[in-house]
């Protein structure tokens, strides 16, 4: 069983939503509410429980003879988001219930059968993406189509992409790809094509990688993100610290007062 | 589509949108084809990852623009100057693929010398009868073809009829008598009148009247015109952003002319691609649901002229030479399939039970006489008028003069809707209790429900199998109208009256399978294809037609698609090759790219090795390729032409490509088939804020009709200052048209949840406007209200010394579903471009003033009393800069 | 800055009429500062929103926010006196102090026993699920730890009432013995983390505010847990007990020290706890529980008799107020926190009136 990836290459999104659409159908995802945001021409702003693949409209200011393929230019770029399958996953290191594991596809994958709706992933994620539902109290994120990938089939955002912004595929193979791509964009003198993909980082990589014109930050990617757990040891010692401070005091303190005060203060 | 029709001899796009990828260049102009074509623009997507140039030309920065190389903003209806800037560029700098344009298109022919220009006249042609409203195009054509005083056919269309006519120009009788220059030197052959006639579209014009920065211009023109000549293409891509002008036909001319200068028709990455709309668009117009055409382009008959009798009808429109030599063999073949056995040589094979057309009835034609009170009844089926045809006012006043009305759909949209709660009822100009309409309203099975083709918009047939039963009492199209025709033929069985006749001579005798007693689409599918009806054999294309009566054939251009029983091409799912030859069926003759003769040199011998396509093989003796060659097959290159004696097809000899014109050229001048000129000139919008800088007496196109009356007013033009911004509609991806199939699903409303106008930064200064606030936009028809979306996308043009800002609205908002919003289509005026009778959509005036509309009656004492206010014009944001400073 | 600069191609393109110059300043200013300030347009109200390395995207949150009610800080709070409580009935027995400070420490722990599992459990997405929890073990997933945790703690702590309970009321007895001496022992063991672990919880997450702290979080829950349980046996009667009064102190004194740590760091990651409502609750919290209470129990050393009882149960109240108001602030100033797109972009805050106007 190979492990697999998402390529997302925003120079040939063409911000359609077909990703964003084919998979609520594919998953059968509830609606994200009917809210204008003025945001251009995103609606839905963000991942999250009623939305697993979500496309970002970046939009800065066009100028006559520089279509948004301009090198010189990065005028309005789409983004196809979607949860980063992180090689070391905030969400699944956090599950108390064993409910987010990893799949043989590499992926991170919520069992709904076993979610018990903790909440504790939510604010593990570094990238702010899994989210409970509020209707079902379940947490809900991307499956990685893990019902799709296990009959062969390739996942139903991939599917759907009509411009293969969305590359779907063994993970090692679209490394290569992704930097041959970024190659090929830089010299089309798209200098300011990077690819996202948080290797040095507690994260480790990614399963979805990104490649994106510009500043990673202008479409919510964050520069350092880290797996919750890096603070693990320093709050296991802080707890063992306030322990130690707990029993040493309160034997010293008892120990001090002897039964006196007890007595007096006795029937 | 005449302004392919006539240029190039068919109403389809001439390529397939998998050829996008071999395209050099790319001009996406009329369109926002990322966003409305997204399927297709992965091609477009491809070609520019191959090193072409993508260019995109719109008044808005849109998705595609974010996807081209180049964009360009130009003023809402300015396109013809555009192209006329490309046009004259290619004349001026000697950019024409010399080799191509002296052989394969007509710019050789010499025209005769009393016809005169609208440089000559003022904006208008010879020929123009002003008190007809109207040109009689005599003097348009061919000099050597017969004159009125000298007597002979009138060319053309029929004058009563709209103008989809056989989509492929006149002159039929007369191809062969004109002369020609080929050094392309003669005073007053086409290529030198079009030289003229384009010699005032300068860079700087283009500046001025466009909004386009000349540098830009120029950048664009270069960049496009390259792609030519043997080792390079390019591709024009469009859609309703140039169909929807009052001179939208003439649009799409300027795009013709321009491919055929630059050699770029019927060859590999060449083309014009027209995006149709709607899932099957191509296949009701190829099998219409237009009331001027019968299937396969036939004209319909019509009462005033003189088609009473089939010999006249055909004489009329049968050509000698070209493909329309045949004209009496797909009319007669059509005749037999609806008539049967009751069509015999003796009674003219039913010609007379053909309804004539009597008169405009178009959508408009018919809708105004609605609301005149002179129809009762309406059947709408696919359509939802109330919110996606113009002045939605005046559509929907319309429904209640109805006696019934028959909505097929699969909601109840605000046609079905409109006596309830349609805005009219809000603001008491309407009230149930008084409507008498009696609205019946029907489920119709949706695509997945239903088995039947498609033809998109490459003319690619694709059949389908159903893959879930209609839910509750809903059924197929096919389903009703076979049951509702076989009852209206029992009725008509029993009353003998002559205007039965027809009806009983009808044949309708289509199996029916299931509980439904659904017909086989499989049997309408051969009936379409046509067979002989000597032996019942399925037909193997429409060279086998006849026209004695012994084929039967629904849509001779289709024929070929069912060619034996089992086969059923449009079904195919093996692609093979880059143009994806057994997927589908393309009519005709599964023929992706269209007159690809011209692929190849006069001698047979392709252009060059990287854009071969179709070539003449000297061993076999035929012609090969990769595409079906569309062209006779064993005709060899150097077959001698004998225009002037000869017959069909053949007459044309071995190395004229455009095989349906009588002179088997493309047209870059067409002589006759188009109500407002033989070619294109620039015009401005029926409403505009400027003048026409080219023809200050001729403000507008002449033969398009405004329907200017009282519920249908139109603003001053030019610069009616109560209306100083550009109106321009469109759409978004997220919604379909008007609405019904994705304002009632959640996964889409949720997408673009609310109307919302796109206006730039500078006009939401001039016109106090904030951002996510709400505005309101008025027209004389119509006030709306729309959430504001300040943008950069939306350009602040520099035209003629002035600001011209524009207003966008997308139109996909009504007032049911689970989003609503206000009808954009109240905005808009109800008019018909001459050739096709489209409204215009995509360029109007308009005035747009921050907050809600008044709700209710307040909102129509707003729209008469209150469209002007104080400030909002250019002078007045000079006047707050100073103070804000 | 990310200025995106207007190409005027050929440099021709700008007519000079004073219209036109404004017109163009007015498309800078809309790219630069992201609204357009003229007449007509409310120069606050107006955002033209923006997605730029300077906004992130729109100023949208990047992470998301705690889904847990009220229920959460309660748990907290609850837990951390239950746990203290536990910890200091055991050593209490063991030094032999007073029988009723004793009994009532372990009522206090059988109190948190009950009611901390019954407010975590109602907070779950799926209550029914809570023995899921129970699949597995999990040593990374401090919720996991936790979980476990509580449940030997509130075992242990509710076998030890119960035991005590039933031997003062029907005589003492062997197995009643076992069950007290073992569930006090537990209690004990499993008292020291819980009184603490859910700083760790919250520590160990994405949110800023919270793994900024994790090296502090856990001592400073500890504290104020043991302030509150303090606290609750000083209301109880237990006002005289000298060991108490020195442990108040101590966790008052404690708490005094975070409260200048957090109001000393200027780094934005602490901005939650020093603006907004977060911020001006985590301040009351931190003075309840730091030097009121301190002053109050200095207060007692030197009230006299009459005075000390009443001047020690109200530092009680003011750290066990405090206690309380301490872990919903931690809590709140998560979920501003994570509202805050511009810590985890790691985009600098430019304007500071900008970030005390909203969140
Ligand atoms: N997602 C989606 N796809 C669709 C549809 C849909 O509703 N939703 N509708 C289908 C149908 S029925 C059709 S007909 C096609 C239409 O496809 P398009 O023609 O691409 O549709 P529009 O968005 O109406 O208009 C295209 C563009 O024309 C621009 N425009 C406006 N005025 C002018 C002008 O004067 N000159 C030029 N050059 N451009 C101008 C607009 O800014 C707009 O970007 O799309 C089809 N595809
Ligand atoms: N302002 C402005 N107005 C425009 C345009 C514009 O660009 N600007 N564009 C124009 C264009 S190009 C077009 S095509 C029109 C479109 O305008 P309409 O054709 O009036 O609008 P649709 O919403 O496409 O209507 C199609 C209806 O058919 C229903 N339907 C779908 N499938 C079936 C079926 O199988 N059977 C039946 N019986 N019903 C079915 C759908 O639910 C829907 O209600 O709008 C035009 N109006
Ligand atoms: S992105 Fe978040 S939800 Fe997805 S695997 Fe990583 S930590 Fe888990
Ligand atoms: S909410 Fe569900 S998936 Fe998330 S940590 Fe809790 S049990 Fe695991
Ligand atoms: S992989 Fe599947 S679940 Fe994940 S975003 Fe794509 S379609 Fe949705
Ligand atoms: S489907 Fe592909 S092109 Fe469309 S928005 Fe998603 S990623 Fe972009
Ligand atoms: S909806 Fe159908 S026709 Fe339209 S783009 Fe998608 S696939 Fe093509
Ligand atoms: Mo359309």
């Amino acid at each position: 069983m190979s492990v697999t990836a998402f390529l997302t290459d925003s120079t040939l999104c063409i911000g359609c939503k077909a990703c964003e659409v084919a998979c609520k159908e594919w998953n059968g995802v509830t609606g994200d509410g009917l809210d204008w945001s003025g945001f251009s021409y995103d609606n839905t702003g963000s991942i999250g429980a009623s939305t697993w693949r979500h496309v970002k409209f970046v939009e800065h200011a066009p100028e006559p003879g520089f279509g948004g393929n301009a090198p010189e230019m990065n005028s309005w770029s789409f983004s196809s988001d979607v949860c980063k399958h992180c090689e070391n996953a905030g969400c699944l290191e956090a599950c108390p219930t064993g409910s987010i594991v990893r799949t043989e596809f590499g992926g991170v994958y919520v069992q709904p059968d076993v979610c018990n709706g903790c909440g504790y992933c939510v604010v593990s994620c570094p990238f702010g993406v899994v989210e409970r539902n509020e209707d079902d109290g379940r947490a809900f994120k991307c499956t990685f189509c893990y019902d799709r990938q296990k009959a062969g089939l390739i996942p139903a955002c991939a599917k759907a992409c009509p411009t293969e912004s969305i590359q779907f595929g063994e993970i090692d193979t679209l490394r290569g790809k992704a930097e041959a791509r970024l190659e090929e964009l830089r010299r089309r003198g798209m200098r300011d094509a990077t690819l996202y993909d948080p290797l040095d980082t507690s994260v480790g990589g990614t399963h979805a990688m990104f490649i994106v014109r510009g500043d990673p930050r202008s479409y919510n990617l964050p520069p350092k993100p880290e797996v919750p757990t890096i603070y693990l040891k320093k709050g296991w010692a802080s707890s063992a610290v306030a322990a130690a401070v707990l029993l040493g005091g309160t034997l010293l303190a008892f120990l001090a007062d002897g039964g006196r005060n007890g007595r007096r203060n006795g029937r | 589509m005449p302004g392919l029709g006539t240029s190039f001899g068919r109403g389809g796009a001439t390529t397939a949108q998998q050829d996008l990828a071999n395209a050099d260049a790319i001009l996406i102009m009329g369109s926002s084809m990322a966003e409305n074509h997204p399927v297709g623009f992965q091609w477009v997507v491809a070609a520019r990852e191959r090193g072409a140039k993508i260019i995109h030309v719109d008044p808005r920065f849109t998705r595609t623009s974010a996807m081209a190389d180049i964009w360009v903003p130009l003023r809402a209806g300015s396109d013809i100057i555009f192209l006329g800037g490309l046009i004259h560029y290619v004349l001026e700098h000697g950019k024409e693929f010399r080799e191509y344009v002296v052989n394969y298109t007509n710019a050789p022919t010499i025209l005769r010398d009393d016809f005169r220009d609208t440089e000559d006249l003022d904006g208008l042609f010879s020929g123009w009868d002003a008190d007809k409203r109207k040109y009689s195009p005599e003097t348009w054509l061919y000099e050597g073809a017969p004159s009125k005083e000298t007597g002979g056919e009138k060319p053309g269309h029929s004058d009563v009829g709209g103008g989809h006519g056989k989509d492929r120009g006149g002159e039929a009788e007369d191809a062969g008598k004109f002369e020609a220059d080929p050094s392309l030197e003669h005073p007053r052959c086409v290529f030198q009148v079009l030289k003229r006639h384009f010699s005032r579209y300068t860079p700087e014009m283009v500046e001025r009247y466009c909004g386009v920065p000349k540098e830009v211009f120029l950048k664009t023109a270069e960049a496009f015109t390259s792609a030519s000549g043997p080792e390079k293409t390019g591709a024009i891509c469009y859609a309703v952003g140039w169909t929807q002008h009052s001179n939208g036909v003439q649009i799409i001319r300027s795009a013709a002319i321009l491919q055929l200068l630059l050699g770029n028709i019927g060859r590999p990455g060449g083309g014009i691609l027209a995006l149709r709309g709607h899932a099957s668009i191509q296949g009701s117009t190829d099998i219409p649901t237009l009331y001027d055409i019968l299937p396969g382009y036939l004209p319909m008959p019509s009462f005033e002229s003189d088609s009473h009798k089939l010999k006249d009808y055909i004489k009329k429109h049968k050509a000698r030479t070209g493909l329309w030599a045949n004209f009496d063999k797909y009319f007669i073949s059509l005749l037999k399939a609806y008539y049967g056995e009751a069509a015999s040589a003796e009674n003219e094979f039913g010609f007379k039970w053909l309804p004539r057309v009597t008169g405009d009835h178009s959508h408009f034609g018919y809708w105004l006489e609605m609301a005149d009170g002179k129809m009762e009844g309406l059947f709408v089926m696919g359509q939802n008028p109330a919110v996606g045809a113009p002045n939605g006012r005046l559509q929907r006043k319309a429904l209640a003069k109805l006696k019934w009305l028959v909505v097929r759909d699969m909601v109840e949209t605000e046609t079905a809707s409109f006596w309830y709660d349609s805005p009219e009822v809000e603001r008491g100009e309407l009230a149930p209790q008084t409507i008498g309409t009696e609205v019946f309203l029907f489920p119709a099975a949706g695509t997945a429900e239903k088995e039947g083709t498609f033809t998109n918009t490459q003319r690619l047939l694709q059949y389908r199998k159903k893959a879930v039963e209609p839910p509750g009492d809903a059924r197929s199209e096919t389903w009703f109208m076979y049951h509702l025709g076989r009852r209206l033929k029992e009725k008509a069985k029993k009353d003998a009256r002559p205007r039965n006749a027809g009806l009983n001579a009808l044949t309708w005798n289509y199996s029916t399978e299931g509980q439904h007693a659904e017909p086989k689409v499989e049997e309408v599918l051969q009936e379409i294809n046509g067979y002989s009806l000597r032996d019942h054999k399925l037909l193997e294309n429409y060279k086998s037609l006849k026209n004695d009566g012994s084929t039967s054939c629904g849509a001779w251009i289709y024929s070929g698609v069912f060619p034996q029983p089992g086969e059923n091409k449009a079904n195919k799912r093996e692609p093979q090759g880059y143009l994806g030859h057994g997927w589908g069926f393309a009519w005709p003759n599964d023929c992706r790219i269209i007159y690809n003769r011209a692929s190849a040199r006069p001698d047979g011998k392709p252009w060059s090795e990287r854009k071969k396509l179709v070539w003449w093989d000297e061993e076999k003796k035929q012609w090969t390729g990769l595409d079906t060659p569309d062209f006779e097959k064993t005709m060899p290159p150097d077959a001698k032409e004998d225009i002037r004696r000869g017959q069909g097809v053949e007459a044309l000899g071995g190395a004229k490509p455009f095989i349906l014109h009588p002179d088997g050229v493309g047209w870059i001048y067409v002589a006759s088939g188009l109500k407002d000129g033989p070619l294109p000139t620039h015009y401005e919008p029926l409403e505009s804020p400027i003048s026409n800088p080219l023809y200050p007496k001729q403000q507008t196109d002449p033969a398009a009709d405004k329907k200017e009356r009282p519920d249908n007013p139109y603003a001053a033009s030019p610069g009616d200052s109560r209306f100083p911004y550009v109106l321009t509609t469109y759409r978004l991806t997220e919604h379909h048209t008007a609405g019904g199939m994705s304002r009632t699903l959640s996964h889409l409303a949720e997408l673009q949840p609310e109307l919302f106008t796109e206006v730039s930064p500078e006009l939401a200064a001039d016109a106090g406007l904030e951002h996510g606030e709400w505005a309101t936009i008025i027209t004389p028809r119509g006030i709306v209200e729309a959430r504001v979306m300040i943008t950069r996308r939306m350009r602040s043009l520099w035209v003629d010394g002035r600001r011209v800002h524009h207003v966008g609205l997308p139109y996909h908002w009504g007032y049911r579903g689970l989003v609503k919003g206000d009808v954009v289509n109240d905005l808009l005026a109800i008019s018909e471009e001459p050739n096709v009778r489209i409204m215009e959509s995509k360029a109007l005036v308009c005035n747009i003033v921050p907050g809600r509309r008044a709700a209710g009656k307040g909102a129509l004492r707003q729209l008469f009393f209150g469209t002007t206010r104080a400030g909002g014009t250019r002078t007045s944001l000079e006047s707050k800069s100073v103070e804000s400073k | 800055m990310s200025e995106a600069k207007i190409h005027v191609i050929g440099g021709t393109r700008v007519p000079d009429s004073s219209s036109e110059q404004r017109l163009v300043e007015i498309r800078q200013e809309a790219e630069r500062r992201g609204e357009v300030r003229a007449i007509g347009i409310r120069p606050s109200g107006a955002p033209f929103p923006k997605a730029s390395p300077e906004t992130g995207y729109y100023g949208l949150p990047l992470l998301k926010q705690p889904p847990w009610t009220w229920k959460i800080p309660l748990y907290f709070f609850a837990g951390g006196a239950a746990g203290a409580a536990a910890v200091m009935g055991a050593i209490a027995d063991y030094a032999g102090a007073d029988r009723k400070l004793v009994r009532d420490a372990r009522w206090i722990a059988a109190a948190g026993a009950v009611i901390s599992p019954a407010l975590l459990i109602a907070d779950l997405g799926r209550p029914a699920r809570f023995l899921n929890m129970l699949r597995v073990f999990k040593p990374q997933s401090p919720m996991s730890v936790g979980v476990w945790t509580l449940l030997g703690f509130s075992g242990a702590a509710a076998a030890t009432a119960f035991a005590g309970f039933m031997g003062e009321r029907y005589g003492p007895s062997l197995p009643l013995r076992v069950i007290e001496n073992a569930g006090q022992a537990a209690s004990l063991v499993f008292g020291l983390p819980f009184s603490n672990y859910t700083g760790v919880l919250i520590g160990a997450t994405a949110i800023p505010v919270w793994n900024q702290n994790v090296g502090d979080l856990p001592i400073h829950f500890a504290a104020s847990g043991l302030g509150a349980a303090v606290g609750l046996l000083e209301m109880m009667g237990n006002d005289k007990s000298r060991a108490l009064q020195a442990l108040g102190l101590g966790a008052a004194l404690f708490e005094c020290w975070e409260g200048l740590r957090i109001e000393g760091r200027g780094h934005s990651h602490f901005d939650p706890l020093k603006h907004g409502p977060s911020g001006w609750m985590t301040r009351a919290g931190g003075v309840l529980s730091g030097p009121v209470a301190f002053v109050l129990r200095a207060a007692s050393l030197f009230g006299g008799n009459k005075h000390s009882s009443a001047l020690r149960r109200w530092a009680g109240i003011s750290a066990l107020a405090g206690s309380l108001v301490t872990r919903i602030a931690w809590v709140q100033a998560g979920h501003v926190s994570a509202r805050n797109w511009r810590e985890p972009l790691q985009i600098p805050v430019e304007d500071q009136a900008e970030l005390l106007g909203g969140s």
